[in-house]
């Protein structure tokens, strides 16, 4: 019995490692599309340094000349960063257009709006018709309220 | 179970080495099928070393004395709860419970990342099985097998150690080990960054998540063992300095520091060596404090018998594995280059990093003054030892000074910050902190340092609840939400910064209660029934404590005890009669027959009454004498003001982890999804 109970363990354990490798059964090994991209984390973070250097304003730890300077020169990274994403999707030609510099100012307040309305798609940050349930990029449904749902 | 268990523990060697040698094969020649069989693998091990630990259990429940294990923790009396947490009372079963975390903390790693991060993987995985088949080695090879036999089958087992049998005992070593094995994975995930040279952000953001969960558990296990410490061990304090406290606390300290300076990193791309750094050191720390505690090699509280062998294969361990990651770091330097430079002396940055120079620094005078006595034996044949005189000088005034950043970080803006700006946010939180530390004096509290941490506390819990009120406004402005709703966007929408000032608070409302440490009042008096002691309070009121007599019983089973003798004491406060007060002396039944205090605490917000029964007389207790004119005993009496916020702030630290922790929100959405977030700058998650 106990012995009968002994062999069973290791051939469970056995079945379970050996069948990837008998049957050819695979993990993936490379990053999915799905994960964001090198350029796309350095897009975030600079337009979420851009939101915090409002922030850091409007709470009065930057005086307005400092904030200038400073939003200036975020600006100028999220640019760069904004069209490192662009030239890594390998879009077109207008990819490597740089966009003027309130582009990102409206970006920033196009996603916003579209958070509000509930246009603006949680998970990915495809913005999307109004109106729309499910996110036409990446199939997600879309909350009525954005403002709630993170 | 006992045998499918032992026969478990061995299956799960040959397994664990093949999963380590698939894994980093697997990972190096591209092959799915040998990575996917060697993921298998982590499950394989954690269901194998569970059915060991089962065993182990099972034999404590069937009181199987042939385990040598199981007669050295465990007796026929010890009542179930103590015989379930047998499996981690002794050294080969505490080792045991280590390898059945860090198997669970393996499973839950692979399983989250089944379908993202999958680069990482294959080192991931290579990393993880050769940690784990590291302690197989020596569970099975360095004696200390909890299997092994003693070759015959005492009637009795030797019983549990008194101070083991209490409640703490089955919260305080899970919740600290559940903080040391966690931190397994955020090393795996570094050096599988460093092996596949994948040194971009996403290495960080999965380490980062890890690093906060244990930093989690062992915080709490860490204040876990300080109440543990009050309330068993009688001698009225919850820190000693302990070698084994201070290997608790140097991976606490660097993974604190990790936890700041990786902001840096994420918006900045500065300090990613010293990051990296800090978490391959805090791993082997945690190493380092089983090597402290299984070892022996340094007389404390916690150790088990003095083990050469372990000690060899350990230091052997933690040689290779600062010889390799030493490797890899230089190897990958060229990748590890910073992004930017620190732009001014006064921004957040600079404050971050001098938060990382003291914990560090504070690391270095725990670890010095924790190994002097075996440095100074090895270097001069004498052993030197320091005791808690020589922690608390070094270690005070780093305390404060990090208190004070806590103050300064958050008013400071990331890159720059204008010294008028400065004046502005400090001129309120210093004259409240100068007024509270003056008001105090005047008070009559006159131990400098400790008034200093009053006052450096009180600024930093002003700045702490003006940065809220601010945030909120700024946010209701910036958004046009209400109060009510701009104040809760605010804290969800970037839960790791508000979180982590809760945890500040936390921590300071900690510090305070430290500071208090001055004031603590002890007098030891012998009385007869009858007779009262009077201890005063240093806030002024007067406690009077009036011996009612000893009343003893005899032969619990239930409980384990020989006999147990209870002295009752009324107590008065300014002649105000509250709650009688008792404590007691035990006799456990054990063949040793040793005895233990059980302490009595009133404990309120403002203060403890912290009562021993210091001495009586056990022979007379033992001869059933029952005569109320030979009860005279000597009692401790004390008093310890604040000592309840100690245990108040590790729930007000957990809340603020929680909030840091929680899965969602602003964390793993998008950039183009949470623009209203005012986060600095978190790197994406995603997992």
């Amino acid at each position: 019995m106990l012995f009968a109970a002994g062999i069973l363990v290791i051939l469970a354990v056995a079945v379970l490692v050996l069948e990837p490798i008998v049957r050819g059964s695979r993990a993936s090994l490379e990053r999915t599309n799905d994960e964001m991209s090198e350029a796309e984390a350095t897009r975030r973070v600079r337009l979420l340094a851009l939101r915090d250097a409002e922030y850091d304003y409007q709470m009065g730890k930057l005086d307005e000349a400092d904030y200038r300077s400073l939003r200036a020169e975020l600006a100028a990274e999220a640019l760069a960063a904004m069209e490192a994403v662009e030239a890594e999707k390998g879009g077109g030609p207008n990819s490597r257009v740089s966009p003027a510099p309130d582009a990102l100012e409206a970006e920033i307040a196009a996603a916003r709006a579209g958070l509000r309305d509930g246009t603006t798609c949680g998970a990915c940050g495809h913005g999307n018709p109004a109106g729309s349930r499910f996110c036409a990029s990446c199939g997600q449904a879309l909350h009525l309220s954005g403002s709630t749902s993170a | 179970m006992n045998v499918i268990g032992e026969l478990a523990l061995w299956v799960s060697l040959p397994v664990a080495i093949w999963g380590g040698a698939l894994a980093f094969i697997g990972g190096r020649q591209n092959r799915g099928d040998l990575v996917l069989s060697a993921e298998r693998t982590v499950y394989a091990v954690l269901a194998l070393i569970t059915l060991a630990s089962l065993g182990i259990v099972d034999t404590f429940l069937n009181d199987r004395f042939e385990y040598t294990y199981v007669a050295s923790y465990s007796s026929l009396d010890l009542p179930t709860f103590y015989k379930v947490s047998g499996l981690w009372a002794g050294q080969t079963g505490s080792l045991l419970f280590w390898l059945l975390l860090l198997c669970g903390f393996s499973a839950l790693a692979v399983w989250s990342n089944r379908s993202k991060n999958r680069e990482f993987m294959p080192y991931v995985v290579g990393t993880l099985m050769v940690i784990q088949t590291f302690f197989l080695v020596v569970l099975l090879f360095a004696d200390v097998n909890p299997y092994a036999k003693l070759g015959f089958t005492p009637i009795d087992g030797q019983g549990l150690n008194p101070q083991l049998q209490n409640y703490w005992m089955t919260i305080h070593p899970p919740t600290l080990y559940l903080g040391f094995t966690a931190f397994t994975v955020p090393f795996a995930f570094a050096v599988a960054a460093l092996l596949s040279g994948r040194l971009d952000s996403r290495w960080i953001v999965v380490t980062r998540k890890w690093i906060l969960l244990s930093w989690f558990f062992l915080s709490n296990g860490i204040v876990f063992g300080m109440r543990w410490a009050y309330e068993e061990l009688g001698w009225g304090g919850y820190w000693f300095w302990d070698p084994v406290e201070n290997a608790s606390l140097l991976p606490w300290l660097t993974a604190t520091a990790f936890l700041h300076s990786v902001q840096i990193q994420e918006t900045r791309g500065m300090l990613k060596v010293w990051n990296m750094g800090l978490v391959l050191v805090t791993f082997i720390l945690t190493i380092f404090a089983t090597f402290l505690t299984r070892s022996g090699l340094i007389e404390s509280v916690h150790t088990f018998a003095q083990e050469l062998k372990i000690a060899y294969i350990f230091l052997g361990f933690m040689g290779a594995l600062i010889a390799l990651v030493t490797v890899l770091i230089i190897y990958r330097l060229p990748q590890l280059r910073s992004s930017n430079q620190i732009e001014s002396f006064v921004s957040r940055e600079s404050a971050f990093l001098f938060n990382n120079l003291i914990l560090v620094a504070t690391t270095f005078a725990v670890m010095w003054g924790t190994m002097l006595p075996l440095f100074s034996e090895g270097f001069t044949g004498q052993e030197i030892s320091v005791g808690p005189a020589f922690f608390n000088r070094v270690n005070v005034p780093f305390g404060i000074a990090i208190l004070f950043l806590m103050g300064v970080g958050p008013v400071i803006a990331w890159r720059r910050a204008s010294k008028k700006n400065l004046q502005k946010h400090f001129v309120v939180p210093t004259a409240v902190g100068l007024a509270t530390a003056a008001g105090l004096w005047l008070a009559g509290a006159r131990v400098g340092l400790s008034v200093m941490t009053f006052g450096i506390a009180a600024f930093v819990l002003w700045v702490i609840g003006a940065e809220f009120w601010k945030g909120t406004k700024a946010r209701a402005r910036i958004e046009g939400e209400g109060m009510v709703s701009a104040f809760w966007h605010l804290v969800m929408r970037n839960r790791r910064r508000w979180g982590g000032y809760v945890v500040h608070v936390a921590i300071v409302i900690m510090f305070t209660a430290f500071a208090a440490a001055p004031w603590y009042q002890e007098i030891r008096q012998t009385l007869d029934p009858g007779e009262s002691a009077e201890i005063t309070s240093p806030l002024g009121s007067t406690y009077t404590l009036t011996y009612e007599g000893l009343s003893t019983n005899f032969n619990d089973r239930d409980d384990n005890l020989a006999w147990q003798a209870v002295a009752l004491l009324s107590v008065r406060k300014d002649g105000e009669p509250l709650p009688p007060m008792t404590t007691e002396k035990r006799e456990y039944i054990r063949p040793d027959r040793s005895t233990s205090t059980e302490v009595g605490i009133r404990s309120t917000p403002v203060e403890d009454l912290y009562i021993t029964l210091a001495d009586v007389n056990t022979r007379l207790i033992e001869m059933r004498v029952n005569d109320p004119s030979q009860q005279t005993a000597t009692f401790t009496f004390m008093v310890k003001p604040l000592v309840s916020w100690i245990w108040a702030s590790a729930f007000v630290l957990t809340i603020g982890a929680l909030i840091g922790m929680w899965p969602g929100g602003a964390e793993v959405r998008p950039p183009a999804s949470r623009p209203a977030s005012d986060a600095p700058a978190p790197a994406p998650a995603g997992d």
